[in-house]
């Protein structure tokens, strides 16, 4: 299987060492922990402590130092045989000299080839964060995070659009060198100090088969000074509702209960004028006689009415006796949010040392919504020797989602003239008898379960770096994640909703181990300066569930889960996996007085569940930058810094699921009988899919351009890309004719291409010593095209579109196609409307043909589903010193979404409640909003709305204690701030509920409440 | 300086066994179709296909029924489900829904099935088997499935592609089958099947018994009508079934009943002592999740009228409640009906005309709304007069107490719907058993056979067996003719036989024949989709798709046109399918794409 080389080398130590120590500090003389002390050339490097001294030893008296510090301008030092060097550096507003990790190692953001973004941990203290994605919305340029509205806070992700049509597009996530796969929900964004996103294939070709869909880098902090530093962060907050869509209360739910009875039973409202008119306001010419005799009606006329209306009973008694309840209130609820980070680090000798340990306890805006994680995390980092360096990165996440909530979807379903108990105080099943309609108690599942939800994730990171002679030193890195979740549920025989109990027991482990080895050579002769990395890499991935049934408990259900073997029905099933990967990588990178920059890239992958023929792929990248800066013909006051990147890089795609090439059979049970009449159970076999053994790689050649700036001493700081990336190899399902006995294969065909532009600017508007003013803008765009799928041509040789994915050739994969509403028929057009076999309210669909008919023939593009533009915008201002205001904007600008809530017919409205929404009425004709319960007629089609908008979402105002108030209690910092998320967001022509979705293509209506944050909290140095 | 010696571990992955990481949780046809019982498994896999026609909420049964004279679909308070056909029945429509129709089940679940019986048929000699006898009874029973499939799309959707063999690559190229090439060709391998499936098997799987069955069918559709008494004779003179004519089972002590309802309770139906079933499904509670149907029949949601809501006392109250456990607790009795599949009155009324000791109608066995009763608590509650007493449905003054007689108004079989659902705080109607093929059809088949042969005495006295079974008069060979025997089917086997397969073939073999209908017409097979016996029958006898004007109380009319004897291929069939033509039926948009039917079986496919 595998196999273990051992590898020896042997290094000498023949040149004489010198040494040199000294202090760092900034432009006011005060010393500064934690600045980077390298010497030029080589990886030899350290870092200052908490009074920012330093002892380095170097190669030979006449060696340069190179001093650094983030936030300050660097600075070359000769040593010229001095053994004290002491230097003091400058502030300065470029981030040109920060490090970005790039994957398998790091350089400077000057000295880079590719488009890589970085956010470092300044930007993520401000504002009030609930996990990693929050950290990246809206801050950079072309990354797509979906709407999150769980108290977990998590969304999905996409870098520069999609590149997939089935694959998964959700990008790689690194964590301090090692691939996560895990849960984001597991990282605690305090122990973020860096994500660095990897956008262009150059740059993410060192993760090949992973990298298409873009990677993000996240570094962890690591101890900076001498003396162990404590941080302590405390916040306390709320969630709550910020839609303003609401249920029709009491005093509402019977006239539109009216106004859906005259439109679904729109023939008994013809032939009896007034049926189901309210008897207190029936129409001109109408007597409460002729009224009550359409169906011999007699006693109280309003229960005549109520009846009419489908009221049941118990909601006309308690309308009678005026006895409401508000579900909304019941069950929507403001969530208390509190979160505890500490951690302690420092530097001793040569350990580094980071260890932090946090929990977060959010409810969200239902009742019993709530999410709990604990999280600790241990960066050790231990230089042995000169040439020996180990080291071990742990994290611990425990997540807690095994609250029950209240069933939301009851405040729209149950009535506000329900009752929740019976004459004896029981809880009843429905509010208002009707739970065939979905209308239940909302606290029945929280009240009668018990659910354990429990997901335990250790990953861990150890690694040994060993410095080698000529430049070269070695790294072995194994990672581990082992991971169990638990899923225990109990509902009881006592719910009014269960006859029987029933429970389950679902438990999962997954353990994936990675291998990475190393070699890196990095040597500077002269100007020239090389940086050579070898990788050779593998990891094997299992995972092994087993899930216990049971209902029917005897004698009684009282130990719940606890005790499935009671149950007189038990069922078990159990699934495995396991896949293997490995892989080689080779970078080369030359670097000519900074001013020349190139890398190169191959990778080879491989992956186990690609088809027998294709378990391998190679992936090359180039890249290269000019620094025209640094040229000696340029010449420029007012430009600082000017570079010119242009790379290409291929990548590859392997989320297509773990047995995609192989046909499988999907087993399964059906009952015959004995001779006795007794059930018994035979195995079933189904033959669902088609084997692939040529299923590969999907494969994305990428070019990008770029020009990095910088002008007036850092001042106005940007960068310009643009991209194309063709993929092709495209992993689909192909449709295929449905009397082969399935409908579908998985195989590789087509083109898609996506280009686009990028650009993100950051500049110094004011920098005065009482006030300072940043602003961060980004913007992107992306263009998505099929350029190909099967190859089928028509007759005249043009490539077949395929119609029943809705894919079609030179037209972008989220392209909207389909019969088009045009607006509703008003009561005028009842003889058109009736051709089509629709009324006045209904909504008129485009015949394009006008052939009185409306098949695929009347289908038309309707725009995209995925934003045209996308923007952000954020401003940071200082005042006196200690007082921090930054607000966050952001926009998506162009994108459709599906609305059949316009049809206005979800769910049973004749018997439930609903939102207030508009809806077309022959009294209040509209052209948005069809009448209640439209009919769609002969027509197959959807609603979609554009869903363009712009958000205010972060909002932070922070006030930093000053120093003589600080020194006083023995403090090195102190902050206290208010934040506000989500605040604010208008659309264009969006009004219900948020028109951003929760998934990031909006294909479902999205009935999901738009939650806002506030957030107070206090952070502290010790 | 010192020599400093570094070690490290370099993996490098030397074997290409490394990324083979074989499936653990499932099986792939490389290591399980080389066995009987893997092929076995397959054949298995189509009965549950065979068994969901009759399970779940909008069970694809009920679309047999409202495509025939027996039912409509009843849900009134929306546009969607399949009332105005003409509007609604189209290819590129959702024709796979429990709200709309289920169509598109039968295209798809039929075509499984044809895949398994093809794997199994072209994977047979990769099997080893216990005997030459196993071996041509696992044989045998593929050739039955793929038989039972295409007999049944070929009276659903007329000519269709004939798909002979496991496709095991992406093929595009299919065209469509004329469907008297696949009518010989199945009834060809039926008769080779009849001598190779076993007499005996375990209760729900296929034997000879229910081959011969289908084979009666094949053989009266092909108009090989004394075949077709043969092949019927084979199953009632065997000695192996036999009507039920005594009480048994469940409620065999309860003299309440009769042999009618012990012959229809779901627990009797798999009995060994029923030598009526041919072939029933078999669905159990205890072996939900693992074997069973789905969540079970729902038949009393799907056929019993919504009968909870909207029906007034004659003083204008609210009359009844679907609670259960209530004082007159009605649901536990009937189920919570939703009324989808709605009986005419063709079904519910007209072939009762005459029932007098008919036990299929008897007072409990069927219910008609008058035999409910008044039971809402808050009636109770103000001591109204009219709690406990018979619904009614008009006031002396001709005013309705209903305001929708569609779906909260008709007559229903109880002693056929009752099913007992002891997880359901309402009943839905939960797991049991379901006749797939029973005597009792065999005996009208071989009736109609003895009919379009001119043998109407011994048709007579077919049908006279069925009859007397359940206590009612015996008729004479006068009254014999093809409306009679629909007319017996309906009152025997509703809710049980595929009605609108039935009825398409008693249409085809009138358009084949040429012979004159009871109705005093004639039809041929060149304008099928014009004039047809289907069409004109349903017209006949409903008083749905007839009464000009009659809308549900949404707005709904009810259409429907001769065309819709064939049904639409569902365009996504035809859509995929880019490298051939599969033709779309006459009436539908498509046709005029369509290239002629092959005529002779189609060529396998080579493999590339």
């Amino acid at each position: 299987m595998l196999c273990l080389t051992l590898l020896f080398a042997f290094t000498a130590n023949a040149q004489s060492e010198f040494i040199v120590t000294g202090t760092i500090s900034d432009e006011f003389e005060a010393p500064l922990p934690g600045a980077s002390v390298l010497e030029k050339g080589t990886t030899n490097g350290v870092s200052t402590d908490f009074d920012g001294n330093y002892s380095i030893t170097v190669s030979n008296q006449n060696a340069i130092l190179i001093i650094s510090y983030i936030g300050y301008g660097e600075k070359e030092v000769p040593v010229e045989g001095n053994s004290e060097v002491n230097t003091s550096l400058e502030p300065s507003a470029s981030s040109l000299d920060e490090v970005v990790v790039v994957g398998y190692g790091a350089v400077k953001k000057k000295d880079l080839t590719g488009a890589v973004a970085q956010l470092d941990a300044t930007k993520i203290a401000s504002q009030s964060t609930n996990s990693v994605t929050d950290v990246l919305r809206a801050n950079i340029a072309g990354l797509s995070i979906g709407n999150s509205t769980s108290p977990s806070g998590v969304s999905n992700i996409q870098i520069r659009g999609n590149n997939s049509i089935t694959a998964s597009s959700a990008p790689l996530i690194v964590v301090d060198g090692f691939i996560f796969n895990g849960s984001l929900a597991d990282i605690a964004p305090q122990d973020i100090d860096k994500l660095d996103v990897l956008k262009d294939a150059s740059s993410a070709a060192v993760y090949g088969a992973r990298g298409a869909n873009g990677v993000i880098l996240i570094t962890t902090k690591r101890g900076t000074s001498e003396k162990p530093t404590i941080t302590i962060n405390t916040s306390v907050g709320f969630a709550q509702d910020a839609s303003n869509q609401r249920p029709y209360s009491a005093d509402q739910y019977d006239d539109w209960r009216v106004d859906v009875f005259k439109s679904s039973r729109g023939n008994v409202a013809a032939e009896n004028p007034g049926f189901f008119d309210d008897p207190n306001n029936l129409p001109n010419g109408l007597s409460l006689d002729d009224w009550l005799a359409y169906d011999g009606g007699q006693g109280n006329p309003t229960r005549v009415w109520l009846n009419r209306i489908g009221f049941q009973d118990v909601e006309s008694q308690n309308y009678l006796d005026g006895k409401s309840i508000d579900w909304y209130e019941r069950i929507n609820q403001t969530g208390f949010r509190n979160e505890f980070n500490t951690s302690i680090s420092g530097r001793k000798g040569g350990l580094n040392y980071y260890w932090s340990i946090g929990r977060q306890d959010n409810e969200g805006i239902t009742v019993g919504e709530e999410f709990e994680a604990i999280r600790s995390r241990l960066n050790l980092d231990a230089k042995i020797n000169n040439w020996l360096t180990v080291g071990a990165n742990v994290q611990f996440a425990k997540q807690d989602t095994g609250s029950i909530p209240a069933q939301r979807l009851q405040i729209i379903r149950s009535s506000p003239w329900g009752s929740e108990f019976d004459a004896e105080g029981n809880i009843r099943l429905s509010p208002q008898d009707d739970n065939g309609a979905g209308a239940v108690n909302a606290f029945l599942r929280r009240d009668f379960s018990d659910r354990v939800d429990l997901d335990h994730a250790f990953n861990s990171r150890v690694y040994a770096k060993v410095k080698l002679p000529l430049g070269f030193s070695y790294e072995l890195g194994y990672a581990n994640r082992l991971e169990f979740r638990e899923f225990y549920d109990f509902y009881s025989q006592a719910s009014p909703a269960n006859l029987v109990g029933s429970a389950v027991r679902d438990n999962r482990k997954i353990n994936e181990w990675q291998l990475d080895n190393i070699l890196r050579w990095n040597k500077t002769i002269d100007k020239h300066a090389f940086d050579l990395t070898f990788l050779v890499y593998a990891e094997k991935f299992r995972s092994f569930r087993t899930i216990g049934r049971a209902n029917t408990f005897e004698p009684s259900d009282a130990l719940g889960f606890s005790a499935l073997e009671r149950g007189t029905i038990q069922t078990i099933e159990s699934e495995d996996v396991t896949t293997t990967g490995d892989a080689y990588m080779t970078r080369l990178g030359y670097n000519y007085d900074s001013r020349y920059l190139i890398n190169f890239i191959m990778r080879r992958d491989g992956f186990s569940a690609f088809g027998a023929d294709n378990k391998r792929a190679y992936f090359p990248s180039a890249s290269g930058a000019w620094v025209i800066s640094e040229e000696n013909f340029f010449n420029s006051s007012f430009v600082n810094f000017l570079k010119l990147r242009l790379s290409y890089g291929e990548n590859g795609n392997r989320n297509i699921g773990n047995f995609a090439s192989l046909s499988r059979l999907a087993a399964g049970n059906f009952l015959n009988t004995d001779a006795n009449g007794q059930a018994i159970q035979v195995p079933t076999f189904n033959n669902q899919t088609q084997e692939n053994n040529d299923l590969r790689w999907e494969r994305t050649r990428a070019f990008n351009a770029g020009l990095d700036f910088s002008f007036l001493d850092g001042k106005i700081e940007g960068s310009l890309d643009a991209y194309r990336n063709i993929t092709d190899d495209l992993i689909i399902e192909r449709q295929l004719p449905n009397i082969i006995g399935f409908d579908n294969v998985i195989t590789n065909l087509g083109e898609i291409e996506n280009k686009g532009i990028e650009f993100v600017i950051a500049t110094q508007n004011i920098n005065k010593e009482n006030v300072q003013w940043n602003t961060n803008f980004n913007f992107s765009l992306n263009r998505n095209r099929i350029n190909s799928l099967y190859g089928d041509l028509d007759e005249n040789g043009n490539e077949l579109d395929d119609l029943e994915n809705q894919w079609f050739i030179g037209e972008a994969t989220d392209i909207i196609w389909g019969r088009q509403e045009t607006g509703i028929w008003q009561s005028n057009e009842a003889d058109q409307a009736a051709v089509y076999g629709v009324s006045p309210g209904d909504f008129r669909i485009l015949d394009v043909n006008n052939d009185q008919l409306l098949d695929v023939q009347d289908n038309v593009f309707q725009g995209y589903r995925l934003p045209r533009y996308r923007w952000g915008l954020t401003n940071s201002f200082t005042f006196f010193k200690n007082i921090d205001f930054s607000f966050e904007i952001y926009s998506n600008w162009g994108q459709k979404r599906l609305f059949n809530l316009a049809k206005s017919r979800d769910g049973f409205i004749d018997r439930t409640n609903f939102w207030q929404t508009p809806y077309w009425t022959p009294e209040n004709p509209r052209d948005d909003y069809a009448r209640l319960f439209s009919n769609d007629g002969s027509a197959t089609f959807n609603v979609y709305r554009d869903a363009s908008f712009v958000r205010l979402n972060n909002v932070t105002l922070a006030y930093r204690f000053p120093k003589r108030i600080i020194e006083k209690l023995s403090m090195s910092s102190a902050r206290f701030y208010v934040n506000g998320r989500n605040l604010a967001v208008w659309a264009k022509d969006w009004d219900f509920f948020d028109p951003e979705p929760v998934t990031i293509e909006g294909r479902s209506d999205g009935i999901a409440p738009n939650v806002r944050f506030f957030t107070v909290g206090l952070d502290i140095t010790l | 300086m010192s020599l400093i010696a570094v070690s490290g571990l370099l993996l490098t992955s030397c074997s290409e066994e490394f990324l083979d990481a074989e499936p653990q949780s499932f099986f792939t046809p490389g290591n399980a179709l080389n066995t009987s019982e893997g092929l076995n498994s397959l054949l298995s896999r189509a009965l549950v296909n065979v068994r969901a026609e009759y399970y779940g909420d909008g069970a694809p049964m009920i679309t047999e029924n409202i495509f025939s004279e027996v039912a409509i679909e009843g849900t009134t308070d929306k546009a969607g489900p399949a009332q105005d056909l003409n509007l609604q029945i189209l290819p590129d429509a959702n024709l796979n829904s429990g709200n709309t129709n289920r169509i598109g089940w039968f295209w798809e679940n039929f075509y499984e099935n044809i895949k398994f019986a093809n794997t199994v048929i072209g994977r047979i000699d990769d099997a080893e088997f216990d005997s030459p006898e196993q071996r041509s009874d696992v044989l045998g029973r593929a050739m039955f499935h793929r038989a039972y499939a295409y007999y049944r799309l070929t009276h659903q959707f007329g000519d269709v592609p004939l798909v002979l063999e496991e496709v095991t690559s992406p093929r595009l190229d299919f065209v469509t089958t004329h469907r008297d090439v696949i009518l010989d060709f199945i009834q060809n391998e039926l008769n080779q099947a009849v001598n190779m499936v076993s007499e005996n098997s375990n209760g729900g799987e296929v034997n000879k018994g229910v081959v011969l069955h289908l084979l009666t069918k094949v053989n009266l559709t092909q108009g090989d009508f004394t075949e077709a008494i043969t092949t019927a004779s084979q199953l009632i003179d065997g000695g192996k079934y036999a009507l039920m004519t005594q009480r048994f089972g469940s409620s065999a002590g309860d003299a309440e009943k009769d042999v009618t309802w012990d012959l229809h309770q779901v627990e009797n139906k798999s009995l060994p002592g029923n030598t009526e079933v041919i072939l029933a499904g078999v669905d159990r509670l205890e072996f939900r999740g693992v074997g069973s149907a789905g969540n079970g029949t729902s038949v009393m949601r799907q056929a019993t009228p919504l009968w909870w809501r909207f029906i007034n006392t004659p003083d204008g109250q609210n009359g009844m409640s679907d609670e259960p456990n209530i004082t007159i607790d009605q649901v536990n009795q009937i189920g919570r009906g939703i009324g989808r599949n709605r009986g005419t009155r063709y079904s519910t009324i007209d072939v009762w005309q005459d029932a007098n000791n008919d036990e299929r109608h008897k007072l409990g066995n069927w219910l008609d709304m008058e035999d409910l009763v008044y039971n809402a608590p808050s009636l109770e509650e103000a001591g109204n007069s009219f709690y406990g007493q018979n619904l009614e449905l008009y006031l002396p003054d001709g005013t309705s107490l209903c305001a929708d007689t569609i779906r909260n108004w008709y007559g229903f079989p109880r002693y056929k719907l009752f099913v007992a659902d002891p997880t359901a705080v309402k009943p839905s109607g939960g797991h049991g058993d379901w006749y797939i093929y029973r005597l009792a059809e065999t005996y009208l088949l071989r009736a109609e056979a003895h009919f379009w042969n001119g043998d109407n005495a011994s048709a007579a006295a077919d049908i006279n067996m069925v009859r007397q079974r359940a206590n009612a008069d015996p008729i004479t060979a006068a009254d014999v003719n093809i409306d009679y025997i629909l007319d017996e089917r309906t009152r025997e086997l509703y809710y049980e036989e595929n009605r609108n397969t039935e009825l398409s073939r008693i249409a085809f073999i009138f358009a084949k024949t040429g012979r004159a209908a009871y109705n005093g017409q004639t039809y041929s097979l060149d304008n099928f989709s014009q004039k047809n016996f289907w069409y004109d029958r349903i017209i006949e006898v409903t008083d749905f798709y007839n009464i000009p004007n009659l809308k549900t109380v949404f707005g709904v009319s009810f259409t429907m046109s001769p065309f819709h004897a064939l049904w639409p291929v569902p365009a996504s069939a035809i859509n995929a399918n880019t490298q051939g033509r599969i033709n779309q039926n006459e009436g539908y948009p498509g046709v005029e794409n369509n290239i002629p039917a092959l005529t002779t079986i189609p060529e396998p496919e080579k493999d590339s």
